[in-house]
Order: structure tokens, then C-alpha cells, then sequence
């Protein structure tokens, strides 16, 4: 348990971490703050190293280097303390036992933890209690490494794509149990892939990709860069960087002379186009969802380098 | 730590496979190599029955002191050891359990082949010897445990099964515990008394006849069992 002082502290603090395997770099130069009891989603597509964050943060590997520190205590040393609950990719259950064995045997390794009928409840599976794990659905087992992660009394929750293999109702489901820890003024984490989810459910959004953030913010800040739009001309005679150049812009795509320009501010964006290329011609400007934002973000993988989860 | 054992304990005893693999198994080799095949013929040995339950109980517990690493190798793949690496548990914990509660898991096989001997097979033997074969033949397959933590920490999932069945029949072979050593040829026969399973089974043989253990057999087996904690360790840690 964490006395009140050190809870005003920051509940994850990330400096300088870097990770890498072989030649692939999961994880570059990654500074990352959070408070207690912010719930913060860790976005980005698959390799983008959010998995390796998570597994850094919970003490499972170590960094390259750089400091990880959980309301200022290193990670191991976190959940010896029962500070961290976590809910890792590919945790597994045993199939041979039944779902209270396993819960209960994870309280029993906790100093103060949570009555493990308490964890059932919270997680929304009490009466899955005398179940084996064979007999569980996917989405009953994320629900169950839910119970294990709570079951910890955490201050902290790290979840690595906690909604993985569930459907929309499931993952609804999920997050709304969730709400009653974050209710409490706990701290989440979580990694995803799932837009929605992000928007949905955390106060901040930080953004991942390459293993680098490339953005982080409030939930506002990201709907507003979705506020974003998208400016499409003809211009002869082109280039990327002469794009790149123009105020407010995101992303460029460049295809022989017509263009495609992302644009956080379109109207700003719009007058520097036309006053530097006054032959432009065919000019749309149209608005684009989160989703293409996200994907402007996130999405480009540059050649040479292989994909990490 | 202890909560891990005492579920560790209740699955070992409640998996249907591995209990007919290991007892179901070295009884049915019993009663045929007792009853139905004559294999004592030009061994020399005399009292065939006793000698082959001896064998048989040795075979089975060190299938189960082995198969410990089968199931670390599915549960490390499966990904149980990370959730259990996100807990207070001491890193050592996991094996320690494994090792209590697989290593628990051999008395019944042992028991068992050593009951049927008595009951089926006709096997008369002097109350004290019946009470030291048991915790002989348990430590006599602890090398193997040691062997089981170290492929457990080397392979994953379904080859370690496979790689331990053939490390399990080999080795039971080479030891002279489906056919008793004598019957091997003489080049083999050499090796087989350096290894482990045929001095894990002399522990009992011996026992048999009121002998004590030879210094061979101790030594051999230390031998053995320093050589794979050494082996299990090592693996252990660079699995971590």
C-alpha cells in the first residue's frame, strides 16, 4: 500500500528508456509522466512498443537504459510491494485449475490483497468460481487475468491490450468493470490498438510508433488533431519537402502532381498553398475521422526496419 | 509460497494422464514381463519378480520425477510464469513448488508397482526391506527431476514432451529397467553402469538382497545429479 504523500507522486515515471533486440530498436528515447489516477492509453499499431513499455514498467525486462520508477519505487520492487496489478499479452491460465484456485493463490502471495470473492465480483465473473480454465471463452479469461491483476489491491494497473480477442459487447463489458477501479482514483495504463478505446476510456492519449512517442495528450487534443482535414490538389511540377514546408501540416502524400496534405489547420494551411503554388488547381478540402489521423501517425513503417510486438 | 505448492500438489494429483502414464504404465510392463513374457530366462537372476518390481517402480517415478519439465516447459510457453513473474512470488518459487509437488507425485507409483508385487506378482520380502525400497527409489530418481527442471527451461511446449520421452525410454533402456542389464551386449553393458537410471535402480536391487548401496551407485548418482542442477540452473536462469 502507498501512504498518501507518495501518492501525489508521479504513479509511472519513464525517462530516457530505450530497449532493444538484436538490431530492431522496440523501444528509443521514451520520457513519459504520469499521474495518479489518470487512466493513460498507450496507442499505437503492432511494433510500435507498447508491449515492451508495459513489460519494462512491470519489471520484466529490463531496459536498455533509462529509469522506470512506480510511485517511486523500481518496478520489482513495485509489485513485491502489491502496487502494481498487471495484465500481461500473454499471460496464461492453467488449464487444469478452476478459476478460484488460481485467483485465490495469487491473493495469498499479496501482503494486503483484496477478499478474492471481492476480485470475482469486480471482474464480473463470480459465478465462474468453480470453472477450470478449459471450460472458460476467451473473453471469460481476459476477465479472469482481470481478477488476478485486481485480486493485488493495485495502485497502479497495467493492461497490455486487455480487450484482445473480444467482441464490441465483450470489450463494453470490460471497460465498464474497469470504471469502478478508476472510480476510486487509481491509476491506469493500458496498451492498445483499439482507437476507440482510447478515446473512450483514458484521459490521455500517448501515441506510439517505431517505438517512439509521437504524441501525447488529452483526450481534446486528440479529437482536435481528428478535427484535422485533408487538403487535395493538383500541382505541377511538386515535392514532398516543398509540402512538408506548408504550416499546420501532419502528413503528405505526394503522387505524381496531385497531393494529399493532412492538415491540422486547413484554412492556415490552405492560404500558404495557394500562395505558394498559385498554378494549383483542383482544391478539395475534406474532413477526416480519428481514424485516419491515427493511421497518418501511426501507420508508416519505414523500410528496413522489421516489426516488433 | 505456500498457496503455490498447495495448488501445485492438488494438480499433480488430480491429472488423470499423467497418474495412468505413470503408474498404469510400469504396472502393465510389470505383469508382462512377470507373467506373460519368460524375459528372466538366462539372466540369472532368482527371484525375477522382485528384481523386475524394483525395475518397474524405478521406471515409472522417474518418468514422473522427469515429466516435472514437461509441464514447466507448457507452462513457460503458455505464459503462466509471466503472470506469475507480475507477483510477489520469489523467482525461485515456481521450481521449488514444481519440485515439491512433482517429486510427491512419484511415491504413488512407486507404492503401486511395489503393491502389485506383493499382491500379484508373489513377491515376499522381509518388512524393514519393503519400508526402505520406497524412500530408496525416490532419491534414486532425484538426478532425474534435476534433468526434467533443465529440458523444462530449454524447450518449449510440445518438444520438450518429446524430447523427454526419448531421454525417458533411453535412458530406462540403457539402465536395465525394461530388461535387466545382463541381457544387454558387453559394450553397453559398460556404459549402463554409469547411468543414472541403471544406478537409481541398483539402489533398490540391492536393497533386495539387504545389501547397502554400493559407493558406485552414490557416487555415480551425485555425480549425475550435481552434473544436471549445474545443467537446470544454468538453463533456469537464462530463461528468466
Amino acid at each position: 500500500m502507498i501512504s498518501q504523500a507518495e501518492r501525489r507522486d508521479a504513479a509511472v515515471r519513464v525517462q530516457g528508456l530505450r530497449k532493444h533486440y538484436g538490431a530492431v530498436h522496440a523501444v528509443k528515447e521514451v520520457d513519459l509522466t504520469s499521474k495518479a489516477g489518470e487512466v493513460v492509453a498507450l496507442l499505437g499499431p503492432n511494433g510500435a512498443g507498447k508491449s515492451t513499455m508495459v513489460d519494462m514498467i512491470v519489471g520484466l525486462t529490463k531496459p536498455d537504459s533509462g529509469i522506470v520508477q512506480v510511485f517511486g519505487l523500481p518496478p520489482r520492487q513495485a509489485v513485491l510491494e502489491g502496487v502494481i496489478g498487471a495484465m500481461l499479452q500473454e499471460g496464461a491460465l492453467l488449464d487444469d485449475a478452476t478459476v478460484i484456485e488460481m485467483v485465490g493463490m495469487v491473493a495469498s502471495l499479496h501482503k494486503n490483497p483484496l477478499p478474492v470473492r471481492e476480485a470475482l465480483r469486480k471482474a464480473g465473473i463470480e459465478d465462474l468460481a468453480r470453472r477450470r480454465s478449459t471450460k472458460l471463452s476467451t473473453g471469460q479469461k481476459q476477465r479472469v487475468r482481470f481478477a488476478v491483476a485486481l485480486v493485488a489491491d493495485p495502485d497502479l494497473l497495467l493492461l497490455d491490450e486487455p480487450t484482445a480477442g473480444m467482441d464490441v459487447r465483450r470489450r463494453r463489458e470490460f471497460w465498464h468493470s474497469m470504471q469502478e477501479f478508476t472510480a476510486s482514483g487509481r491509476t491506469v495504463m493500458f496498451a492498445t490498438h483499439y482507437l476507440e478505446e482510447a478515446e473512450e476510456f483514458a484521459d490521455r492519449v500517448v501515441f506510439l510508433r517505431d517505438g517512439s512517442t509521437v504524441a501525447d495528450g488529452s483526450v481534446a487534443q486528440v479529437r482536435s488533431l481528428a478535427a484535422g482535414r485533408t487538403l487535395r490538389a493538383t500541382v505541377s511540377g511538386v515535392s514532398e519537402p516543398a509540402m512538408r514546408a506548408l504550416p499546420s501540416v501532419v502528413n503528405v502524400e505526394v503522387r505524381q502532381d496531385k497531393v494529399a496534405v493532412l492538415s491540422s489547420d486547413s484554412d492556415t494551411t490552405l492560404r500558404a498553398l495557394l500562395s505558394r503554388f498559385q498554378h494549383a488547381r483542383d482544391v478539395e478540402v475534406v474532413g477526416v475521422g480519428l481514424d485516419e489521423a491515427f493511421l497518418a501517425l501511426t501507420s508508416r513503417t519505414r523500410t528496413g526496419e522489421s516489426e516488433l510486438s | 509460497m505456500g498457496s503455490l505448492l498447495r495448488l501445485e500438489i492438488a494438480r499433480t494429483f488430480r491429472n488423470p494422464v499423467s497418474m495412468v502414464f505413470l503408474i498404469g504404465f510400469p504396472l502393465a510392463l510389470y505383469l508382462l514381463w512377470t507373467k506373460v513374457l519368460p524375459v528372466s530366462a538366462g539372466t540369472g537372476i532368482t527371484d525375477f519378480a522382485a528384481y523386475s518390481m524394483v525395475s518397474m517402480a524405478t521406471y515409472g517415478s522417474l518418468g514422473g520425477a522427469l515429466f516435472i519439465g514437461g509441464a514447466i516447459a507448457l507452462e513457460r510457453t503458455g505464459g503462466w510464469l509471466r503472470q506469475l513473474a507480475v507477483t510477489p512470488l520469489p523467482g525461485h518459487g515456481y521450481v521449488v513448488a514444481k519440485l515439491v509437488a512433482g517429486m510427491l507425485g512419484v511415491l504413488p507409483s512407486i507404492v503401486a508397482v511395489l503393491a502389485a508385487g506383493a499382491a500379484l506378482g508373489g513377491v515376499r520380502l522381509a518388512g524393514t526391506t519393503w519400508v526402505v525400497l520406497v524412500p530408496l527409489i525416490w532419491l534414486g530418481v532425484l538426478p532425474f527431476a534435476a534433468l526434467g527442471v533443465a529440458l523444462g527451461y530449454s524447450l518449449a511446449g510440445q518438444s520438450a514432451n518429446m524430447a523427454m520421452i526419448v531421454v525417458y525410454f533411453g535412458l530406462s533402456v540403457l539402465g536395465g529397467l525394461w530388461v535387466p542389464v545382463e541381457a544387454l551386449p558387453d559394450g553397453l553393458r559398460a556404459v549402463a553402469e554409469y547411468s543414472p537410471a541403471y544406478q537409481a535402480g541398483s539402489l533398490g536391487w540391492r536393497a533386495l538382497d539387504g545389501l547397502a548401496p554400493t559407493g558406485t551407485a552414490v557416487a555415480v548418482l551425485a555425480g549425475w545429479t550435481l552434473l544436471f542442477c549445474a545443467l537446470a540452473v544454468w538453463r533456469y536462469r537464462r530463461a528468466l
